[in-house]
């Protein structure tokens, strides 16, 4: 190295030395000759786009529900000419899974009396389990209004053109709303701990470590 | 452990003068810009012009170059496409804070999409996780902390922030970049030319957001996993020695499309649309929601607002 012996690299008496100065500089020449002549084709202006337009947008529609309990589909099964007890309890005989955690809401302010494989609205209204939205809405209508303008729940497809609205029922199970903690995917490595080594591995030799 | 530029750098310091030498010649081989140094040196590619300057039918002869490139090296069809951008649309990105958990399917979301390299890793997206104690005055985002590892998320009294890159208006990345590879497009996208990308890293510096990832090494994603649909702008795969970002998913938004990490998000926390139609999901939060910017004290006025919904 250079410092080892200082008149090495400067001694031009040298032949050989001199020789690989000037290889040197021509090629440091020649590269940024190349680098040059690349950005010498560069961008005069912004590339100027032919005029594009997308089709109109379809009606957007709702995503349908997830699948719903098979066991207990459909309720009339066993519903169809049962009394209904009207009191609020623990179920014991059957839904013992349904856990009731909204607000104090008790199954039969969603669940209609006598038609069990409908929903009621609080006006008496009847509808189906798919259109239970219309059911959340009346309760919560600052987020329908959200909902409607795409701001509360999700959308997918096409920002413009065919897209799916997420009903509530999608996120929020209505039995127990408040959206569950779910596992995150694994976090991004540390620098300190990448584990790749460069393509380029310099050749062996027996230069010591400093 | 907050800041993982600066990691790298005490790294670096860390490492032995023999590991600082074989960084700097690949560092030097790849800033001379030997374009994909890994591949046989393509003379089409090197005298290639900017993606700017060039006629319609160059851009046909860039896209079948990219397609048989890939084709040759994943051993499957792909399908490039250089779409333009739509007449009056400038794109706006809306993520709502009190509804993100923290999950990172947005991350994994993009890095399918996008063709970032796993391994080394690259990923567009961070989230960044906050006390929520800690970010009533505003985020700081060097207190962020990209690395949490729950078992659950989100983690109590806690916040997240995602972030990738804002296509800022006045964006400092394009105003340094020595070789005018990287520019705002009509619609607002960000985006980089990466045959053009001369691998100097400016960019990365004058980034206020960390939104910018530079290739070390020759990147690398499975055959079976590349996604074929690729947009030179975009999510074509890079080669070593190139900067890379977000770009809004232009292979995607330019058709119309919802961005891959919108679409994966389970609470719908994220929001996309066009700031100039007055009826678009990113004008209604603009108009209602408490929005924000990041640095908004830098004035780069990003395109991606942050909201309490
Ligand atoms: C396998 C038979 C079965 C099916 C199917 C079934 N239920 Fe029930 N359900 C019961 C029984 C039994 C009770 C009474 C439980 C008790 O009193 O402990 C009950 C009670 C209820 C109650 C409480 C009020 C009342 O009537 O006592 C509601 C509300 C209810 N069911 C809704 C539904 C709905 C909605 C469905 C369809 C999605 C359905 N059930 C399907 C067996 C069934
Ligand atoms: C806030 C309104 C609401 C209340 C209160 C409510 N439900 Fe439901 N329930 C629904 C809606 C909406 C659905 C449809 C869910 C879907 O589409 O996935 C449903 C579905 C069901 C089902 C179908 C199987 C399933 O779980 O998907 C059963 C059974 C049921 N409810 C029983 C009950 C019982 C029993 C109670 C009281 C303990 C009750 N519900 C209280 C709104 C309610
Ligand atoms: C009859 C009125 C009513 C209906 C119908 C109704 N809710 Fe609720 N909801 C309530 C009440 C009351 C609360 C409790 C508010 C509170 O605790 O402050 C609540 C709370 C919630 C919460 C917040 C939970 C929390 O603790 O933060 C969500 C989410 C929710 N409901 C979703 C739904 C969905 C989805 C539906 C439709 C399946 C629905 N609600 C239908 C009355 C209703
Ligand atoms: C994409 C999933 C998604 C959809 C669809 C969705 N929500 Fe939510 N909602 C959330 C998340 C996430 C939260 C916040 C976490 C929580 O408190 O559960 C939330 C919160 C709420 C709350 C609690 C108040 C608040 O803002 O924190 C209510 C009430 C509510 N949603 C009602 C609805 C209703 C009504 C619908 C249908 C019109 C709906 N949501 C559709 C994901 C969704």
């Amino acid at each position: 190295m250079a410092d080892d012996d200082p008149g090495e690299v400067g001694d031009q008496s040298q032949p050989g030395g001199l020789a690989t100065w000037v290889v040197l500089g021509l090629a440091v020449v020649l590269v940024l000759g190349l680098l040059s002549l690349r950005c010498a084709l560069g961008p005069d202006a912004a590339r100027s786009y032919p005029s594009r337009t997308l089709p109109p947008e379809p009606l957007p529609v709702l995503l349908p529900p997830p699948e719903m309990n098979d066991e207990y589909m459909p309720c009339d099964d066993c519903h169809e000419g049962e009394p209904t007890n009207p009191t609020p309890r623990e179920l014991e005989d059957d839904h013992e899974e349904t856990v009731l955690a909204h607000g104090d809401l008790w199954c039969l302010r969603c669940h209609d009396t006598d038609q069990r494989d409908n929903l009621r609205l609080s006006n008496g209204t009847l509808v189906d389990f798919e259109d239970s939205w219309k059911l959340c809405t009346q309760c919560h209508g600052q987020r329908l209004e959200e909902w409607k303008a795409g701001v509360h729940g999700k959308r997918t497809g096409h920002w413009w053109g065919a897209k799916e609205y997420w009903t509530c029922v999608a996120c929020h199970d209505p039995h127990s709303p408040v959206f569950k903690p779910i596992e995150p995917k694994p976090p991004p490595v540390r620098p300190s701990s990448i584990t790749w080594k460069p393509r380029i591995e310099p050749e062996e030799t027996d230069r010591e470590e400093p | 452990m907050k800041n993982p530029e600066r990691d790298e750098q005490l790294d670096a310091k860390g490492a032995s003068r023999r590991k600082f030498l074989r960084t700097t010649a690949a560092g030097v081989g790849a800033a001379a810009g030997v374009p994909a140094a890994a591949e046989a040196f393509d003379f089409e590619t090197f005298f290639q012009k900017n993606f700017r300057s060039m006629s319609d039918e160059e851009i046909d002869e860039l896209t079948d170059r990219l397609a048989r490139k890939y084709e040759k090296k994943y051993g499957k069809p792909f399908d490039v496409q250089a779409t333009g951008p739509v007449d009056n649309v400038v794109f706006g990105y809306g993520l709502d804070i009190s509804r993100c958990i923290g999950c990172r399917r947005c991350v994994d979301a993009c890095v399918q999409e996008n063709n970032q390299s796993r391994d080394p890793e690259i990923q567009w997206i961070r989230v960044l996780e906050f006390e929520r104690e800690r970010v009533v005055r505003g985020f700081e985002l060097e207190d962020g902390n990209p690395y949490y590892d729950h078992e659950q998320a989100p983690a109590e009294g806690m916040v997240y922030l995602p972030i990738a890159c804002q296509h800022c208006e006045d964006s400092p990345c394009t105003n340094v970049c020595p070789t005018g590879a990287t520019w705002e497009e009509p619609d607002g996208i960000v985006v980089i030319d990466y045959d053009w990308c001369i691998g100097c890293r400016y960019c990365m510096a004058a980034c206020p957001y960390g939104a910018r990832h530079f290739n070390w090494a020759e990147p690398n994603i499975p055959a079976d996993e590349v996604n074929t649909n690729i947009h030179p702008l975009g999510n074509r795969p890079r080669g070593r020695g190139v900067v890379e970002k977000c770009s809004f998913c232009i292979q995607r938004v330019r058709d119309g499309r919802y961005p891959a990490c919108h679409e994966a998000c389970p609470v719908g926390a994220r929001k996309f649309g066009n700031l100039l139609d007055p009826n678009s999901e990113i004008s209604y939060l603009l108009k209602n929601k408490r929005t924000f910017v990041l640095k908004a004290e830098l004035n780069t006025r990003p395109k991606f607002f942050y909201f309490y919904g």
